[in-house]
């Protein structure tokens, strides 16, 4: 009772539950007034479309000690369903110190492909010298710990019949997702797939992901070639390209599948990288925030995406706090009656069966259905790109496992900002 | 190819979003307030049960003012009062809004006490028991900074010792049966928390051991449970040994 929520923090979680729920309420309302099938982009029964013509393309794969992967990588890209005429596979070898470029010479030799070796510089040089050795009019990049769908491309391309798309965005799969971990990130993408969408519907992608992203290649001309951008290369060219009002649409039939990490730790040090990315780059276009000129994009979804950091950072400024206190309390009232743990054992009352302690409170509530409205975009997520497991064990898993451990990252992320060190690339 | 026709904003779509938001909202505070609504008359139920228990022990030991004492028991009166007590401290921590309801509530609470403690007493001046009674007066965090200690003591020593009746008065509360009581024992709020033990007030916080210095019975009590249990493995050690 004397450790209540102090009045500002009531306020605050108040204000930022009411801004979560309004925006989800606003990404709900644009899927309803959207009809992606009829809108066009795909042809009937849901076949990929054609374009007339076939154009050129490149994929880059930009290979840096990926001896286990690389190669299977590649020959999803040779299943892709695509003239191999029109197609170049350019692998960039970005000084791997591993077997990576004895595996890949086995592909020297066949007409499409292209092998190159680089000094070590980092993925974005490695992206950088593909384009600059790229003769096609469309390219894009293939991690190699990446596999595409065969129809991918045929999926992409129609979305360049607009004049104005300079990107397309595929959506983002794990492969094989058998553990918790897997499962886990699963139902993130599954989100991921849902929201990419929405934001594409609100000229709002932030990001250009590295995974199979297809861009027109006169782009690079016009805003230039990728830089380093705190290790998170794929978001700071989404933040050029809408900066300078190119539009980025999205494919969400085009699949793509990735192998996410496999450790709680790897996960968490990729996390740090995204999220100190995202927060760096944000600095850095600041300009953009909640201004009018950039739309949905400047007004709502990145101020929103802002708040969410703020909101979890004092959210758990304010637990440790709590944790603190009631700790230093529960000492003393121990220490009061001499350490006589057993007469504690019992529930606290609030926790016994009796409805009358239960919590309904409005935040409760309000939480409740926001978990509610997160697990209908992760079903949707599934439902877009036709995942026939629809069972809810993997949200389960990513609402727990995600509420205890992305504080965690966002926290290393805000304290690498401040210090202004930069979280090393893998 | 720079795109002009950004999708421009759409004031109508942001007006509706926020007024399903608002309506979502008010939703949950309407459900809020009315579980709490419900909670408050479910303490109103609970303090009529009360009164009719205390009309109805009085009633007892009126009849029964001639004769023996052992059937005016009221451990399940004093039961009921504990569940009261919680209910209301839990009310408390959240009041927001209904703390007129909550303070009149409060009140009729502490009128309740004051019966029983009453009762209580002439009980016990005719059965010739020991009082085993404590009037505890608080104040709020910045007068009493102590309170909150005293209060988990005097909880704890509530649920080690059933026998143990503990009043606990507010004592901003306003009402004149509770002034009445704090003049009889002279509470001052400049030296809060006070106990009131027998007809003797003290002031300060005390811990366990002070309490029992002041309260001999829960010694007695202490000893009594020491020498059951030592009763209990001597009798089973026997038990075993003629085996």
């Amino acid at each position: 009772m004397g450790y209540a929520l102090p009045n500002f923090l009531a306020y605050f979680s108040y204000s930022l539950l009411f801004i979560m729920t309004y925006f989800q309420v606003f990404l709900l309302l644009t899927l309803f007034e959207h009809d992606e099938e009829k809108e066009g982009h795909l042809a009937p029964n849901g076949q990929p479309g054609t374009l007339g013509r076939l154009p050129t393309v490149t994929i880059l794969v930009p290979v840096y000690n990926e001896e286990r992967t690389v190669e299977k990588t590649i020959l999803s890209l040779f299943e892709l369903n695509y003239p191999k005429d029109q197609l170049e596979i350019l692998i960039v070898d970005d000084g791997s110190k591993d077997n990576t470029w004895n595996i890949i010479q086995k592909f020297k030799g066949l007409p499409h492909v292209t092998l190159h070796q680089k000094e070590n510089g980092g993925k974005y040089t490695a992206l950088n010298y593909g384009i600059t050795h790229s003769t096609s009019e469309f390219i894009g990049c293939l991690d190699a710990d990446s596999f595409v769908d065969k129809e991918a491309l045929n999926y992409i391309l129609p979305y360049f019949d607009d004049a104005q798309t300079v990107a397309v965005t595929p959506s983002l799969k794990i492969q094989n997702p058998d553990s918790i971990l897997g499962l886990m990130q699963n139902a993130e993408y599954n989100m991921g797939i849902f929201i990419r969408k929405i934001f594409s519907l609100l000229d709002a992608q932030y990001v250009t992901p590295g995974p199979f992203s297809i861009f027109r290649k006169e782009i690079f001309k016009k805003v230039g070639l990728y830089r380093h951008a705190h290790n998170t290369e794929d978001l700071e060219m989404a933040l050029r390209l809408q900066d300078e009002h190119y539009k980025i649409t999205n494919a969400h039939k085009a699949m793509v599948y990735t192998v996410g990490p496999r450790t709680l730790y790897t996960l968490y040090r990729q996390r740090v990288r995204w999220t100190g990315g995202f927060i760096q780059n944000i600095i850095d276009y600041r300009h953009i925030v909640l201004n009018p000129k950039y739309g949905n994009f400047g007004m709502l979804i990145l101020p929103a995406a802002i708040y969410s950091i703020i909101g979890t950072a004092v959210f758990i400024v304010y637990k440790i706090y709590d944790i603190f206190t009631s700790s230093l309390l529960t000492y003393d009232h121990m220490k009061l009656i001499k350490w006589d743990f057993a007469s504690q054992w019992g529930l606290p009352s609030f926790l016994k069966i009796d409805w009358w302690y239960y919590n309904f409170q409005a935040t409760f509530v309000l939480g409740a259905l926001s978990l509610a409205v997160i697990a209908f975009t992760i079903w949707h997520g599934k439902k877009m790109t036709g995942e026939s497991n629809k069972k809810f064990v993997d949200v389960l898993f990513f609402l727990i496992i995600y509420a205890m451990i992305s504080p965690i990252w966002l926290a290393t992320s805000l304290y690498n900002t401040l210090r202004q060190r930069d979280a090393a690339w893998r | 190819m720079n795109n002009p026709s950004r999708n421009p904003i759409d004031k109508r779509k942001y007006l509706l979003a926020f007024l399903i938001t608002a309506f979502i909202f008010g939703v949950g505070i309407y459900v809020n307030s009315t579980l709490d609504q419900k909670r408050l008359s479910d303490i109103q139920v609970i303090q009529n049960q009360i009164s009719l228990d205390l009309l109805s022990s009085e009633t007892q030991f009126d009849l029964l003012k001639a004769s023996s004492c052992k059937n005016v028991g009221a451990s399940a009166l004093s039961q009921e009062l504990n569940s009261l007590a919680n209910r209301l401290s839990y009310m408390e921590a959240g009041a927001q809004n209904n703390s007129d309801e909550l303070n009149l509530l409060k009140k009729n609470y502490s009128l309740l006490e004051i019966k029983d403690f009453i009762l209580m007493q002439q009980l016990n001046a005719k059965c010739k028991s020991q009082p085993i009674s404590v009037l505890y007066f608080y104040g709020d965090k910045t007068n009493c900074p102590e309170c909150e200690k005293m209060g988990f003591v005097l909880t704890y020593l509530r649920s080690q010792y059933p026998e143990l009746r503990i009043y606990s008065f507010d004592y901003r509360i306003s009402l004149s049966a509770v002034d009445t009581l704090k003049s009889i024992y002279k509470i001052d709020d400049r030296a809060l928390p006070a106990l009131v033990i027998g007809d003797d007030t003290f002031t300060g916080f005390k811990d366990i051991d002070a309490i029992k210095e002041l309260i001999p019975e829960l010694k007695r009590i202490d000893s009594a449970r020491a020498a059951s249990s030592t009763a209990a493995t001597s009798s089973k050690a026997t038990s075993t040994s003629i085996r």
